[in-house]
């Protein structure tokens, strides 16, 4: 039970002090400004002006979430060492596991916070598109996909952000642990399509006959293109609840596996 | 008997590897009993912030045992029991002071009833009553010394350390760090803390230990370190040169 509790107190120090950070709210900002710029952006397109503006500020939404994960997420957790307030923290009953689930779970509630902010902001402007040309309207499109895919796309950066614990927890310099985790991500991105043009092409360049290879690096590399419902959303393509589920069931056990194993890596290191 | 409050036995710890292995610490042993104020003395790289972060689990020594209140430190919990200050303590520069307090007593199991009456209690007794609801990055580095030891006491540990509390701190607040700890030993607190301000160590201490290189050259009472005469700075220094001199040799 203390353990749980444990976590829970660090997870909301952790969002107090994220929240309350300037830079938390100089790239919200900004966030939001993009997803109003959707505004003069469609415009600029002579069709399809609501498929543009459902992209566009989903796209805002995932960008805006990636820096927040390596700027703001990764800073803070290398702040707790290079700094050594992780020894304000360790020196109480709080084992490694607390410490890392609770940053975790911290900074996966500001990232929370942040995609309901611009996801509001988004779809805001993206109303505003809509009820402007409403003969471009996708056919189908429903708020509740949209919401849906929203929902992916804060799992999909959880999951970037076990990632980057990972690479934290091993790397001896923030600036490794960063070129880690967005290497990471950029393979998380483009496994799928990889996996995809090898297994069902017989000339796929260097990697024929590498399918074993490639299969077995797509299920090491989290699969972050299945979360990825910004075209679904904008064609007004629903995607069932179960399908959902499952995506929730995949993001929420790879995130636990890699906070796992960064608390394996973690305890190997040396506080000096 | 009553058990030592701390207890190192025979403690070794290397950093690196090969060539540039560095051995910080050889064959410390030492004991201090319960009720105890304690100075930990050496030069600067003595290896005194080492043994302390030993004493933490921070690092993992490579051979020896470490035991606080007669836990086995790395196995058993005991950090319950004890209260840390750091040479600089750093904290969440965004939380206030009284977030950080209930922070630290939340993750040493108190209750938040138990922490609301203490916190006030302690920030006054700090002087950083005027601060409760201010943020800790707008603190002075005195300050934040001060906060570090209302920090250090908020769950009324039995056992206190401290990594060279009045490092850095103008006369004023080393003063009043000073009157503190006095008044820790009064209330009858183990105290183990590490300076190389020896003013500090001959006003507080009971006894002291002497370390250089890794190396514990003295433990044992005060006055006996001082024996016949002199000041502690010369018999330090005198200790000191010696065990250069026989390093040398």
């Amino acid at each position: 039970m203390q353990a749980l509790r444990n976590i829970w107190f660090l997870a909301l120090a952790t969002c107090t002090e994220g929240i309350r950070h300037r830079a938390l709210w100089a790239i919200v900002c900004l966030a939001a400004l993009l997803t109003m710029a959707n505004l003069g952006v469609t415009t600029l397109y002579s069709w399809d002006l609501g498929k543009v503006s459902v992209e566009f500020g989903l796209s805002a939404v995932a960008f805006t979430g990636l820096l927040l994960v390596f700027f703001l997420g990764m800073k803070i957790l290398a702040d707790d060492l290079e700094r050594s307030r992780i020894f304000m923290l360790l020196s109480r009953p709080v084992s490694i596991w607390h410490y890392l689930t609770g940053k975790f779970l911290g900074l996966a509630m500001i990232l929370l916070l942040t995609t309901i902010i611009l996801g509001l902001s988004a779809a805001l402007s993206m109303h505003y598109v809509l009820w402007q040309y409403p003969a471009y309207v996708p056919p189908n499109f429903s708020w509740h996909t949209y919401v849906m895919a929203l929902a992916c796309q804060w799992l999909s950066l959880v999951v970037v952000l076990a990632l980057s614990v990972l690479c934290f927890s091993f790397a001896s310099q923030l600036f490794v642990a960063l070129l880690l985790a967005v290497f990471s991500y950029l393979v998380g991105q483009n496994m799928e399509l990889l996996r995809r043009v090898v297994v069902e092409n017989a000339h796929a360049g260097v990697l024929t006959g590498q399918e074993n290879l490639v299969v077995a690096l797509s299920w090491i590399f989290p699969n972050l293109s299945l979360f990825d419902k910004k075209y679904a959303a904008a064609y007004g393509m629903a995607f069932s609840g179960q399908e959902f589920a499952l995506l929730c069931l995949y993001g929420i056990s790879y995130s636990a596996l890699l906070i796992y194993l960064a608390t394996l890596l973690f305890k190997r290191k040396e506080l000096a | 008997m009553t058990i030592p409050a701390v207890e190192i036995n025979k403690l070794g710890k290397s950093f690196g590897s090969g060539y540039k292995k560095n051995q910080a610490l050889r064959d410390l042993s030492l004991a201090i009993a319960q009720g105890e104020v304690f100075g930990f003395l050496g030069p600067n790289g003595a290896g005194k912030s080492t043994t302390i972060k030993l004493l933490l689990h921070f690092l993992k020594p490579d051979t020896g045992t470490l035991h606080i209140l007669g836990r086995i430190v790395g196995q058993e919990e005991f950090r319950h029991r004890i209260g840390y200050l750091s040479e600089l303590p750093v904290f969440y520069d965004h939380l206030t002071a009284k977030e950080t307090l209930l922070l630290s007593g939340r993750l040493s199991g108190m209750t938040r009833q138990a922490i609301d009456r203490r916190i006030p209690m302690l920030l006054e007794r700090m002087n950083l009553g005027e601060a409760t609801n201010r943020r800790v990055g707008e603190f002075s580095k005195g300050m934040k010394q001060r906060l570090g030891m209302a920090n250090a006491l908020i769950h009324d540990p039995e056992v206190l350390i401290f990594d060279e509390p009045m490092s850095g701190l103008d006369p004023m607040g080393r003063h009043q760090i000073k009157g503190l700890i006095a008044e820790l030993k009064q209330e009858g607190k183990t105290i183990f803390f590490s300076s190389h301000i020896l003013s500090d160590i001959e006003a507080l201490c009971d006894r002291i230990g002497v370390i250089h290189k890794g190396v514990l050259l003295y433990s044992g009472r005060l006055e006996d370190f001082l024996g016949t005469g002199g000041s502690l700075e010369e018999r330090f220094v005198t200790v000191i040169k010696e065990a250069d001199h026989a390093s040398v040799a």
